[in-house]
C-alpha cells in the first residue's frame, strides 16, 4: 500500500513537473523549428538568387552558337606526271561563331584555320527590319547568292564545287551588302547583293603579280565599280513527296580597264581607244533547279546553267631609254639628234569573252546512312573560239597591234620648219589564245557514309576531261598541261592528247 | 553416323524454329513537342500493349529539339506543335534529299491560363499581344485588379512559343517574360501567382482559370473546346503534327495509321485535345 501510494505521489509529481515544463519545452521546440525554417528559407532565397543570376548568364551564353567542321583527306592523282602522286591534306578547318542577341539580329564570324594559314571566310552582320519582318539586311563578307556557292562544303555530296562556279566566284565570298526577302505565306526567296566585285579574282600585271592581292585590295574594292547580283527562287510542293525548287540568277558587274586596247573572245579587236579606268563589263544569267523525290528513300536531281560575258583587265608597262647620236647642223647639212628619249609601251590588252557552263547532280540516299552522288559539270570559258582556233595561228597581229610611234623634228635657222627626220615604230601587243580558253567536262562519282550526325566518310573519283586541241603556241609546240620527270626524263602532258587528270579522294569529315 | 547427322539436322531446325518464333522487337523513337508528350506517351502505351513486338520510346524537349533530332537522324518520328520552318526543311533536303512528311494528328487550342483569383475572364488578341510585348503591364488596363502582370512563357525551342509569337504576339516577347521548360511548369507558375498569365496546350489546363479569347473587341469571346475549334471560332487553334523523313512504311506506317484511326483519336480527346478531323 505504501509502495503504491509512493508510486502515485511520484507519478503525480512527475506529471506536475511535465505540465509546468511542457509549455516552455514546446515553445523552445517551436522556436528551434522556426529558426531552422527561417534558416532554410534564407538559404533557399540565396539559392534562388544564384539560380536567377545563372539563368541570366546562361541565357546570354545560349545566344552564342559555335559550330564547325574539319575535312581531312587522302588524294591519289592518276596523272603520271603528278609529283607527289598522292598526298594527305587537311582540306578545310572551319569554326563558325554566331551571336544572336535578339531575334532577327545575327553576327557571324567564320575563320578558316587550316595548316595553310588563317583566312577569314565570313564576317557579317544580319538585321531584320522590325516593320518589314520578312526582309533581312546583310553586310560584310558573305557567300555570293548562288545555289552551289551557298550550299555548305560540309553538306555537299562531292568533294569540290563545279568548275564554272569556282571560275566565276573564286573564294565563294564577296564583300558588300545584301537584302534577302522571304515572305511567310509564299515559298519565294529574293536576294539582291551589291558587291565590290573583285573578290578572289586574279588580275596580273606584267611581272605576273596579282595586283588584286598585291595592292591589298582583297579587303577593298579594286576600282570604283560595284557589282550587282540577284537571285530569285521559288519552291513548289508537288505532293506525294515530290518538291521542285527553281529560280534564276544574274550578275551585272564591271572591272576597270588597265590597258588601252580591248580584244574580244576571238582575239579580234574590240576597241583601241580605251581609257584606263573605263568599264569592262562582266554580265551573266543563270537558271537553276533542284528536284526532290521520295523514291525508295530520298533522291534529288539538281542543276544549273549559266552564260554571259566575262572580262579580264590587261596591263601596260613602260620603259624608256635615252640615246645620244650625232648632232644636227642645218647650215653644215649635218644631223645631230641628241638626248632622244624613246618610250617602249608594252601592253596586254583587256579581254571580254563569252562563256557558258553548268552542272547536273544526281543524289540518292540509301537508308539512313548511305548516299550515292554523281555530278557532271561542264565549262567553256570562251565560246567565241573553237578548239581549232586555240593558239597563236589565227591571231591577226596586224589588226590588233598598237603601234607606238615617236616622231622627231628639226628646226632650221630663223624659220621653224618641222621636218620628220626619224620615226620609230614598235609593235608590241602581247596576247594570244591558249590554255585559259580550253573547255572542260568533269564527271564526279561519290559515296558518302554517315557514321552519325557528326562523322561522314566520302569516297570520290573525279574525272576531268579537257577539250582536245591541236593548237600550238608561238614556238610551234603543242599546248602543255603540265610537265614532270619520269625515270630522269622530262615528259609533258599535251592538250592534244588524252591523259588522265583523275583524282581519287578518301575524306573524313568531323562536324559539330 | 546417320544418327549423328539426324541429330544435327534436328538441332538446326529447332534453333531456326525457336529463332523465328521470337520475332525481333522493332523500335520506334519519338521525340519533340512537350505539348504532345502526354498524348504521345498514351499512344505508345496503348499501342505497345496491343503490339508487344513493337517498342516505342517517347521523349519531349520541345518541337525544335524534335525537328533537330529528325534532321540528325536520332528520331524516327518528330512531334511538333508548329509547322517546320523553311530553313529546317532545307536542312532535311540537304541531308536526306527529302521534303519530309507532315502528318497532322490532332488539333489544339492554345489556352490562356490565368490564376483562379484573377477577375479578368476574357481578352482580345490585341490585348494578349500588348501584354506579352510589355505594352500593357497592369491588370487594371484590361479590367482587372491594380497589380503588375507577371508573364510566363516557354523557351524558344518550343513549338508553342513559336506559334504563339507568330500568331498572337507578332513581335518580340517582353524581356520580363519568364521562360519555363514545359507547359506543366507554366501552369504551376500561374497557379501560384495571382497576377500571372501563361499560355499552352488545352490538355494542361487544370487548377487554373481559362481565359476566353476574342478576335477583337466587337467579336464574341470563346473558350477552346471541341465545338469552337471544329467551327474555327476559337482564334488561337492549331494543328499538332508528326513529321517523318520519308513516306512511312512497315511498323512505323502501322503505328501512324493507328494514331490517325478511331482508337488513337479517342486518346487525343481523352487527353484534352481535339481530333484531327
Amino acid at each position: 500500500m505504501k509502495n503504491f501510494i509512493s508510486k502515485i505521489v511520484k507519478a503525480t509529481m512527475l506529471s506536475g513537473v511535465l505540465l509546468i515544463g511542457a509549455p516552455s519545452f514546446s515553445q523552445s521546440v517551436t522556436d528551434t523549428i522556426k529558426e531552422k525554417v527561417d534558416e532554410l528559407k534564407d538559404r533557399l532565397n540565396g539559392i534562388d538568387e544564384r539560380v536567377l543570376t545563372n539563368e541570366s548568364d546562361l541565357s546570354k551564353l545560349n545566344k552564342i552558337k559555335i559550330s564547325g567542321y574539319i575535312q581531312a583527306q587522302y588524294d591519289y592523282f592518276e596523272n603520271r606526271l603528278s609529283y607527289p602522286s598522292n598526298s594527305f591534306q587537311v582540306r578545310r578547318t572551319r569554326v563558325k561563331f554566331q551571336y544572336e542577341p535578339v531575334d532577327g539580329v545575327k553576327f557571324v564570324v567564320q575563320p578558316e584555320l587550316g595548316p595553310g594559314g588563317f583566312e577569314l571566310k565570313d564576317a557579317y552582320a544580319v538585321a531584320n527590319a522590325p516593320w518589314l519582318k520578312n526582309i533581312e539586311l546583310w553586310m560584310g563578307k558573305f557567300n555570293r547568292p548562288n545555289y552551289e556557292v551557298e550550299y555548305s562544303s560540309s553538306s555537299r555530296e562531292v568533294p569540290e564545287r563545279s568548275r564554272i562556279i569556282k571560275a566565276l566566284y573564286p573564294g565563294e565570298r564577296a564583300i558588300g551588302a545584301k537584302l534577302e526577302y522571304s515572305p511567310k505565306l509564299i515559298p519565294l526567296k529574293v536576294q539582291v547583293a551589291l558587291l565590290n566585285g573583285n573578290d578572289g579574282l586574279t588580275i596580273k600585271d606584267a611581272s605576273g603579280n596579282n595586283v588584286n592581292t598585291a595592292q591589298n585590295v582583297t579587303n577593298k574594292d579594286y576600282d570604283n565599280f560595284k557589282d550587282l547580283m540577284g537571285r530569285i527562287t521559288y519552291s513548289l510542293n508537288l505532293g506525294t513527296g515530290v518538291g521542285l525548287d527553281f529560280g534564276v540568277n544574274g550578275y551585272l558587274g564591271q572591272l576597270k580597264a588597265t590597258s588601252t586596247t580591248t580584244i574580244k573572245g576571238d582575239y579580234t579587236l574590240d576597241k583601241s581607244d580605251v581609257k584606263v579606268g573605263d568599264a569592262l563589263k562582266r554580265n551573266w544569267l543563270g537558271a537553276e533547279f533542284q528536284l526532290y523525290a521520295d523514291v525508295l528513300g530520298g533522291m534529288s536531281i539538281k542543276g544549273e546553267y549559266m552564260f554571259g560575258q566575262n572580262a579580264l583587265p590587261g596591263y601596260i608597262t613602260s620603259s624608256s631609254t635615252t640615246t645620244s647620236t650625232t648632232s644636227l647642223n642645218a647650215t653644215a647639212d649635218t644631223l645631230t639628234i641628241s638626248n632622244i628619249t624613246t618610250k617602249d609601251n608594252s601592253q596586254k590588252p583587256n579581254q571580254i569573252n563569252k562563256f557558258s557552263g553548268g552542272y547536273v547532280y544526281l543524289v540518292k540516299n540509301i537508308g539512313k546512312k548511305n548516299q550515292f552522288a554523281l555530278r557532271y559539270d561542264f565549262y567553256d570559258p570562251n565560246t567565241q573560239i573553237s578548239k581549232n582556233d586555240i593558239g597563236v595561228k589565227k591571231y591577226d597581229a596586224a589588226v590588233a597591234d598598237v603601234k607606238n610611234t615617236q616622231t622627231f623634228y628639226s628646226t632650221s635657222g630663223a624659220q621653224t620648219t618641222k621636218t620628220v627626220i626619224a620615226t620609230i615604230t614598235k609593235a608590241n601587243i602581247k596576247a594570244a589564245s591558249g590554255v585559259s580558253d580550253i573547255a572542260y567536262n568533269t564527271l564526279t562519282l561519290a559515296w558518302n557514309y554517315y557514321l552519325n550526325d557528326n562523322i561522314r566518310f566520302t569516297l570520290a573519283y573525279e574525272m576531268p576531261m579537257n577539250e582536245k586541241t591541236n593548237a600550238v603556241d608561238s614556238k610551234g609546240n603543242y599546248l602543255v598541261y603540265d610537265k614532270g620527270t619520269v625515270n630522269g626524263i622530262t615528259k609533258y602532258n599535251y592538250y592534244n592528247d588524252v591523259f588522265s587528270q583523275n583524282t581519287f579522294t578518301l575524306r573524313v569529315q568531323a562536324k559539330f | 553416323m546417320k544418327t549423328r547427322k539426324r541429330l544435327i539436322g534436328i538441332a538446326i531446325v529447332l534453333v531456326a524454329v525457336i529463332g523465328f518464333a521470337f520475332a525481333p522487337v522493332q523500335k520506334i523513337t519519338v521525340k519533340g513537342s512537350d505539348t504532345m508528350v502526354i498524348v504521345a506517351q498514351k499512344w505508345a502505351e496503348v499501342y505497345m500493349k496491343k503490339n508487344p513486338n513493337i517498342s516505342i520510346q517517347v521523349t519531349g524537349g520541345g518541337s525544335g529539339v524534335g525537328i533537330s533530332a529528325l534532321i540528325n537522324g536520332s528520331t524516327d518520328i518528330c512531334n511538333a506543335s508548329r509547322q517546320m520552318k523553311r530553313s529546317e526543311i532545307d536542312k532535311l533536303k540537304g541531308r536526306y534529299n527529302t521534303l519530309g512528311v507532315e502528318i497532322p494528328c490532332a488539333k489544339d487550342g492554345i489556352t490562356i491560363y490565368l490564376n483562379s483569383n484573377n477577375k479578368v475572364s476574357e481578352l482580345t488578341l490585341k490585348q494578349l499581344s500588348d501584354i506579352y510585348t510589355g505594352k500593357i503591364t497592369n491588370w487594371k488596363q484590361v479590367g482587372g485588379a491594380d497589380a503588375d502582370i507577371k508573364l510566363y512563357g516557354r523557351e524558344n525551342s518550343s513549338g508553342t512559343y513559336v506559334f504563339f509569337k507568330e500568331n498572337v504576339v507578332k513581335a518580340d516577347y517582353a524581356p520580363s517574360c519568364q521562360t519555363l521548360p514545359g507547359t506543366g511548369a507554366v501552369v504551376n507558375a500561374v497557379k501560384k501567382d495571382k497576377n500571372g498569365i501563361g499560355y499552352g496546350g488545352a490538355a494542361y489546363a487544370e487548377g487554373i482559370k481559362i481565359c476566353k479569347v476574342k478576335k477583337d473587341a466587337k467579336s464574341p469571346a470563346y473558350e477552346a473546346n471541341a465545338q469552337t475549334i471544329a467551327k474555327n471560332q476559337y482564334p488561337i487553334s492549331r494543328y499538332l503534327y508528326m513529321y517523318v523523313r520519308n513516306k512511312p512504311t512497315g511498323a512505323m506506317k502501322a503505328y501512324i495509321d493507328w494514331i490517325l484511326g478511331p482508337e488513337g483519336q479517342k486518346l487525343v480527346v481523352e487527353t484534352g485535345y481535339f481530333p484531327v478531323k
